[in-house]
């Protein structure tokens, strides 16, 4: 019983992992209507930009300077801010290349199958950067917080994970009281329905839709962020690792549903590490891809969603 | 002037779908354009508004060039559409709605909420349901709503009458002649010719894509064998 208890709470916590991408990707499915393939990228840019900061990643040079100027216990900052600056910038060339450039060629925004591709190929790309710099072994970071972590009962609970949690939730928290209660959450919603009809009231789609793709990459890059420093080990396809578990997540909690895919995210977090507890490690895909497959044939809108496919769902 | 469309040329590829296009419209006028479907009327609109790039010609908003203007700029300097369909936010709720038409004004706007709720007592009572419950006749008066919340110079409507009942079409336009009484400037699109000449100043005939009659209700009146023809799309 304790032990099944400890991994409930481990498998909640790498849910909230999950969580922030799974928030990620139903984001821009709602507003933009395709699936993105740059937001395991991002995770994978996030966790490896702190890893890069924190292990010499950018040579002995920086390192040194990083020392001597903010002092070897505060670099974690330093790796978080790095990590969050590069991924919003990169969310921004994205938008660019994804969305901007075919709604400007093709003239249709819900051409969807076209930034698919063109973020598979960023996706792609990214991690090869990644491995032509930093190589494609395991790298493996001292986490900043070591190894502190408080109890309850019986149950071990990690402190850095545990404020990750929180975070996690207060930051889609956020999101879904501004998607609700401000002018912008309005416009975005908007959007997401009719974008035409959003720009006859004077939203300027062109400025808006960059900002999706902030808000969805400063989500995978905190997500990546926070992976690091509580899983400590990864290697740049850690997005695609985490990513392909977060779209069965968004999936079980409804496409397009911010609290569907906080829903989904935990619960593929439990998932995860319940089958490793009961069916071993080698096996844990089978278990989440059935049950997204399995979602998809019984219920494809998924536990709160409305449609399988389609527009305006938040 | 208040608007001032001179040469205007839309194409969509081959389709060449409005063929220099010359339209004014005057301060408190109410203005309509007629013709059968795929005469180029909503293309017009569209041109003049700026989701649809002109590919010739100019347009004029009180003495302005705003050819080069994005359509929410337009939207900002006082031109609002009232698109065929209505086209409300089904996911948004009914007070939602007429926020976002308010979308483009920086200071707030309350107080015209309510007065829209005085005027469209229907939309009053479904304040906070989404949008989707409501009638097709309250849709409408939702889209003028929201419209009017954008503090329009000149309100630009595309087909407000279509599918709806006779009883509707003459309250909607009971409230379009209400509007303009209150200096509201107006471009209606219309097919329901009949109604729409009752409420305009002057009005133009397109056929593919061109103008061919315009003038007072009465000086069409003369030419009605005219325009039953262009209306008809017999030549």
């Amino acid at each position: 019983m304790e032990v099944l208890l400890q991994q409930i709470v481990n498998g909640l916590m790498l849910g909230g992992v999950y969580v922030m991408v799974a928030v990620a990707f139903t984001l821009v499915i709602g507003m933009l209507n395709f699936l993105n393939f740059t937001i395991p990228a991002l995770f994978m840019v996030g966790a490896v930009m702190i890893w890069a900061v924190m292990q010499k990643g950018f040579g002995p040079g920086v390192d040194t300077f990083l020392n001597d100027t903010v002092g070897a216990q505060n670099k974690w900052i330093v790796g978080v801010v790095v990590a969050l600056v590069v991924v919003s910038l990169l969310s921004l060339v994205i938008e660019r290349f994804t969305y901007r450039y075919m709604k400007a060629k093709y003239g249709d925004a819900t051409e969807h199958a076209l930034p698919l591709v063109s973020s598979l190929g960023f996706l792609i790309i990214f991690e090869h950067f990644v491995i032509g710099r930093w190589g494609s072994d395991p790298l493996t970071m001292d986490s900043p917080f070591g190894n502190a972590s408080f109890y309850v009962g019986t149950v071990q609970f990690s402190t850095p994970q545990t404020i990750s949690l929180a975070l996690s939730l207060a930051i889609v928290f956020s999101i879904s009281l501004m998607l609700k209660k401000t002018k912008l959450g309005r416009a975005l919603r908007s959007i997401a329905e009719r974008p035409d009809t959003a720009t006859l009231m004077g939203v300027d789609v062109n400025r808006i839709v960059p900002l999706v793709y902030v808000i969805a990459g400063l989500l995978c890059g905190i997500a990546g962020v926070l992976f690091a420093i509580n899983y400590t080990t990864l290697d740049a396809y850690i997005g695609d690792k985490v990513a392909t578990i977060a779209i069965a997540g968004m999936v079980l909690g409804g496409l397009g549903n911010v609290w569907g895919a906080v829903v989904g995210g935990l619960f593929v977090g439990l998932l995860e590490v319940l089958s490793i507890h009961w069916l071993g490690a080698s096996i844990v895909k089978v278990p989440i891809w059935g049950m997204l497959l399995l979602i998809l044939i019984i219920k494809p809108t998924g536990l709160f969603g409305h449609s399988a496919i389609g527009k305006g769902k938040f | 002037m208040l608007l001032e469309v001179s040469g205007l040329d839309v194409r969509y590829g081959r389709n060449h779908a409005v063929k220099s296009m010359d339209l004014t419209i005057g301060e408190g006028e109410v203005v309509t354009v007629l013709g059968a479907n795929g005469a180029g009327k909503s293309s017009l609109l569209k041109a003049i508004q700026g989701t649809v790039k002109p590919s010739g010609g100019r347009v004029r908003l009180g003495g302005r060039d705003v050819t080069g203007w994005s359509a929410p700029r337009r939207v900002r300097d006082g031109l609002v559409l009232v698109p065929e369909g209505r086209q409300i936010f089904v996911s948004l709720t009914v007070h939602e709605n007429l926020q976002m038409g308010a979308y483009s004004r920086r200071e707030p706007v309350e107080a015209e909420i309510s007065d829209i709720y005085e005027r469209f007592p229907n939309l009053a009572q479904r304040r906070d349901m989404p949008a989707s419950v409501l009638s097709g006749g309250e849709q409408q008066m939702l889209a003028i709503g929201r419209a009017l919340l954008a503090k329009p110079k000149l309100m630009m409507l595309d087909e407000p009458s279509l599918g709806l009942s006779p009883i509707l079409v003459q309250q909607l336009f009971q409230l379009i002649d209400q509007l303009n009484r209150d200096g509201l400037a107006i471009l209606l699109v219309e097919q329901n010719t009949f109604m729409a000449l009752q409420s305009a100043h002057r009005a133009y005939v397109l056929e593919l894509g061109e103008t061919v009659l315009q003038g007072t209700p009465e000086q069409l009146a003369e030419e009605e064998k005219k325009l039953e023809a262009a209306y008809l799309g017999a030549s």
